[in-house]
């Protein structure tokens, strides 16, 4: 982990997190290394940030969680997208994109 | 909806989400130790960083637990388990919080049962806020509902789009048998439109409403819908009963069905026992013509229900666009009525404008009870604020938000105050059993029930006001408490700053107590010595060694000579009856609710524009009515046997009368006509001094007398003096009824005294109720005053004891800390005593016949409150002159 990597900024962490499970159930620790993963170590969430923002999506209903048998075969808790999670998911990702094109716009990268 | 069963569970299964979420955590840690492991970290270090990266495990927790939401709950029982143990640890400062708000939430849910049950009650029919009440009010009574005559509502009925339906009713007592055999008595009934139920939208449980075709002719259908009260009092709830009949006025008429339990008809007074159709009124009453086609005569009340989205406003605009095309048909008088349409609220406001107020003044009373309430809570809290300074600093020290400590604080309070509620509900309980008025029949022999009840309205006003008290009593001193200053605090001084402030702070509240005490007591006082002066008043007439007894010749139908006959062979006998002195007949009752009236025109007197008659109080009297009830006649003669129906009318008015009609002016011989004799002339041939007629409170009334037999009437009582106790004649009497005609009900029987006595009840039930809520204001006050006076000069000890180290002596601080006390009582005392004074002229304006505010109070109030100021004050300067200036240095 190198020292140039860069916080999340407020709610992207949900976004994140709901990409990730867009692809299929998982669990707390198996969501964590793939965002870690796909982001190629720049974007660095912190562990301890993770488990509150399940818990609270999981309020919102966007998330459910079940209990099931890990790839080592050990109880773990899988959380995965319900319907309204899908549509929050498709919502924020179209905000996210409008957002960060018209960003570039103004800073002249586009 | 989802939200709050996630949060539930997380409140309600906290072992197992608490349990679930460490699995999920230490799954967490395991499995990036493994990884860690994997990329060739010993275990340890592996274990170690994967705990790192993850950040502190119980924070972690406690954010989720905060994401779950369930924080907010979790605080609040902590706060209660906490709150409850503080209480548990001062059990003498909750039982007098407690007892305090019990006091004053009691008080005011007792009152509200009354002002719920005499004008904020909703009516019992479903979507109740969309009914209204029409009247047609005349311009020169300004209070009370105008009837509505028939025809008038018939007519609204056809044109009026506003309405979904318009009733009409009206109350009466009958005369009821199950059957022939059976002895007659007397029931509230009332007349209803057919559309009654239906536009109510009350559906009899058994049997049916009336149906339209049941309004249609006169006399046609002797139906009737029995009360649900009445059904399980006269036939046990017998299902079986619709289909049989039931004599009413010697009339039978078909049981067709039962209304519901809920319902108790449409006012707050009177509660029927069955309906029958407005058409049955001429052969109910025995009227040669049909009362319902008479357009001068208002006895229905009318009440509509809104269609959706319309005002009452509105509906009036229409009413009098009505109005307007029905004048040609209208006689003079009534042109003069203007039809009105009201909330249900504003109707019963109207109706009774004296009740109305008296709630509005209990209500007013008993909530400056329930502030002095929680100003001795306010004040207890503040005083433990300071025993409890170092505790709250520690707890600020330790991290605790001020807010958090805010909502502990006020958590305390509420379950003060909560407490103070149920203990409080239980002072209801008691109060309103001594509230539930049963007085005996009317005049008219109807029912009047006034029945405040602890039900779910009333336990919800006590919640609301327990809560107002424990935010009134909560949070200044929360807010005042969490502004502890930590350094001073943890070092176990005295907060530095702030005292000044804190002083300030209770030296207004001193003076506020002492000047809402004032306030009350004041306003107390002058109820009580009005109320009670009224009561001792003399009526005007005799009230001992009287039975009185009333009948109705209608209910058994006795055309008017018949009637002369009964009542002349009735008095005849009663009159020989051993003990009997004098046996006399009258119309009205004094102090009847009943009681008649006619249309008078006095001959010579100039009425304003618009107005060709008054409503005189009228009652026909036999010639030996005054002598027997001793009621003096001033000018002139009383009746005698010759004034019958072939001599001269004549007529009786009383000095009040003349007063207002013929001013300084002879009134014997004077003239004057009434409604009942239409273009005659009564000559006057006496006058009575003004008595009482409805109450002892009431200002002069005019007053009329005529001759029975020239005023032949179907009802009259027959009052019975006797030289024993009157009460042992009731049964001979009775007797006597039963052997002239075993169908003729009587009602009212009992001694005058009696009846007054029952009249008089409310009024005495007022004086107590008032002056116990004084007495509970002064106690509490007393309270609240001495310890706050007591407390603030006890935490000037080192003070004291730093003047006395300099040379004051005993005497000198005694009379400081005295001055001080009578100032802030002065102060306290001269507010009080504006607001009173302001308050007392609303009072005498509003009250006809009150005691205004009278010397006893104006002294023996601020003397008190003086007293108990100083008494405050003494006791513990005294100590704290008397101690030791070293020992107070050290002190604290």
């Amino acid at each position: 982990m190198g020292t140039d990597c860069i916080d999340l900024p407020q709610g992207t962490l949900d976004l994140l997190i709901l990409q990730t499970l867009a692809l299929g159930p998982r669990h707390g620790w198996s969501i964590s290394e793939r965002i870690q993963q796909v982001s190629t170590d720049v974007l660095r969430i912190k562990q301890g940030s993770l488990y509150p923002a399940l818990h609270r999506l999981e309020r919102r209903g966007w998330i459910k969680a079940r209990w099931g048998a890990s790839e080592n075969n050990r109880r773990a808790k899988f959380y995965e997208l319900t319907a309204r999670g899908h549509k929050q998911l498709k919502d924020e990702a179209e905000a996210w994109k409008k957002l960060t094109a018209a960003v570039a716009d103004v800073l002249g990268t586009a | 909806m989802s939200d709050l069963l996630y949060r539930m569970r997380s409140l309600f299964r906290r072992g197992t989400v608490e349990e679930e979420m460490n699995e999920e955590l230490r799954f967490h840690l395991e499995r990036e130790a493994e990884r860690n492991q994997h990329r060739g970290m010993p275990h340890d270090q592996a274990a170690r960083e994967a705990k790192m990266a993850l950040g502190g495990f119980e924070q972690v927790k406690e954010e989720c637990r905060d994401a779950r939401g369930v924080t907010l709950v979790e605080n609040f029982i902590q706060d209660l388990r906490y709150g409850l143990r503080m209480l548990r640890r001062a059990p003498g400062f909750a039982a007098v919080a407690v007892l305090s708000l019990a006091l004053g939430i009691g008080a005011n849910a007792a009152i509200f049962s009354m002002a719920d049950v005499l004008l904020l009650r909703p009516l019992p029919v479903p979507n109740p806020d969309q009914v209204v009440v029409l009247s047609t009010d005349r311009p020169d009574s300004p209070e009370g509902l105008g009837g509505v005559s028939y025809p008038d509502y018939r007519d609204f009925r056809n044109q009026a789009k506003s309405f979904e339906g318009l009733v009409a009713y009206q109350f009466s007592a009958f005369s009821i048998a199950k059957s022939v055999n059976d002895t007659a008595h007397l029931q509230t009934g009332v007349l209803v439109s057919d559309n009654f139920f239906q536009a109510m939208q009350v559906t009899p449980p058994l049997g049916r409403g009336l149906l339209p075709e049941e309004g249609e002719v006169s006399g046609r259908n002797a139906v009737v819908v029995l009360a649900y009260d009445f059904w399980r009092r006269e036939f046990y709830g017998d299902p079986a009963v619709v289909g049989r009949s039931i004599r009413i006025n010697g009339i039978d008429f078909d049981i067709v069905g039962v209304a519901p339990k809920e319902f108790t008809g449409l006012d707050v007074y009177v509660r029927p026992d069955f309906y029958v159709p407005t058409q049955m009124w001429q052969r109910l009453s025995g009227a040669a013509a049909d009362p319902l086609e008479d357009r001068s005569n208002h006895a229905f009340s009318v009440s509509g229900r809104l269609r959706p989205g319309l005002t009452p406003e509105k509906a009036q605009a229409e009413l009098e666009t009505i109005w307007k095309g029905l004048e040609p048909r209208h006689s003079e008088a009534d042109q003069q009525r203007l039809p009105r349409v009201r909330t249900v609220l504003k109707a019963r406001i109207h109706d009774d404008t004296e009740d109305a107020r008296l709630v509005t003044l209990l209500l007013g009373l008993v909530a400056v009870v329930l502030i002095i309430a929680c100003a001795n809570v306010a004040n207890l809290l503040l005083g433990r604020a300071r025993a409890r300074h170092r505790e709250i600093a520690i707890r600020m020290a330790l991290g605790v938000s001020r807010s958090r400590l805010v909502r502990q604080l006020l958590t305390e309070s509420v379950l003060l105050a909560l407490v103070g509620g149920i203990v409080g509900l239980g002072f209801a309980y008691a109060g309103i059993r001594f509230l539930q008025i049963r007085p005996p029949t009317s005049g008219d022999g109807l029912q009047i029930i006034i029945a405040p009840r602890l039900d779910h309205r009333v336990l919800l006003f006590s919640l609301l006001a327990a809560i107002v008290s424990a935010v009134l009593c909560g949070l200044i001193p929360a807010l005042q408490t969490s502004k502890a200053d930590l350094v001073p605090a943890l070092k176990n001084a005295e907060p530095g700053q702030g005292v000044r402030q804190r002083t300030i702070g209770r030296n207004a509240l001193v003076i506020a107590q002492v000047a809402l005490s004032v306030v009350l007591l004041a306003a107390t006082g002058m109820l009580v010595n009005g109320f009670r002066k009224a009561l001792l008043s003399d009526p005007g007439f005799r009230t001992d060694h009287v039975l009185i007894l009333q009948l109705d010749t209608s209910f058994v139908r006795y055309t008017p000579p018949q009637s002369q006959v009964f009542y002349k062979e009735l008095l005849d006998r009663a009159g020989a009856l051993p003990g009997v002195t004098a046996v006399s007949l009258g119309e009205n009752i004094p102090f009847g609710t009943g009681q008649n009236g006619e249309a008078v025109i006095p001959e010579g007197f100039q009425f304003p524009k618009g107005q060709s008659s008054a409503g005189i109080m009228t009652s026909a009297v036999d010639e030996n009515y005054f002598s027997a009830i001793r009621m003096p006649i001033r000018q002139g003669r009383a009746f005698t046997a010759h004034d019958d129906d072939k001599a001269p009318l004549v007529a009786i008015v009383n000095e009040q009368f003349v007063k207002t009609y013929w001013p300084n002016q002879d009134p014997l011989g004077k003239r004057l006509q009434i409604g009942s004799k239409k273009n005659q002339w009564l000559r006057v041939v006496g006058v009575t001094p003004t008595a009482k007629y409805f109450y002892l409170g009431e200002a002069p009334q005019p007053y009329l007398y005529v001759t029975f037999a020239q005023n032949p009437r179907s009802r009259m009582a027959l009052f019975t003096h006797t030289s024993v106790d009157p009460a042992g004649l009731a049964m001979p009497v009775r007797q006597l009824v039963h052997s002239l005609d075993p169908n003729e009900p009587v009602f009212n029987v009992m001694t005058l005294e009696q009846f007054i006595g029952a009249k008089n009840h409310p009024v005495q039930m007022v004086v107590e109720v008032v002056a116990t809520m004084g007495l509970v204001g002064l106690s509490l006050a007393l309270i609240g005053l001495y310890g706050l006076v007591a407390y603030s000069v006890a935490r000037r000890t080192r003070e004291i004891g730093v003047r006395m180290a300099i040379g004051a002596r005993q005497i000198d601080v005694l009379r400081m800390v005295l001055r001080q006390g009578f100032l802030l009582s002065l102060i306290g005392i001269g507010i009080g005593g504006v607001i009173a004074a302001a308050i007392s002229k609303a009072f005498v304006a509003g009250f006809v016949g009150l005691g205004s505010l009278n010397a006893a109070v104006c002294v023996l109030v601020p003397l008190l409150l003086m007293l108990v100021t100083l008494g405050a004050c003494y006791v513990p300067a005294r100590r704290a002159a008397r101690v030791d200036p070293l020992a107070a240095l050290r002190a604290e």
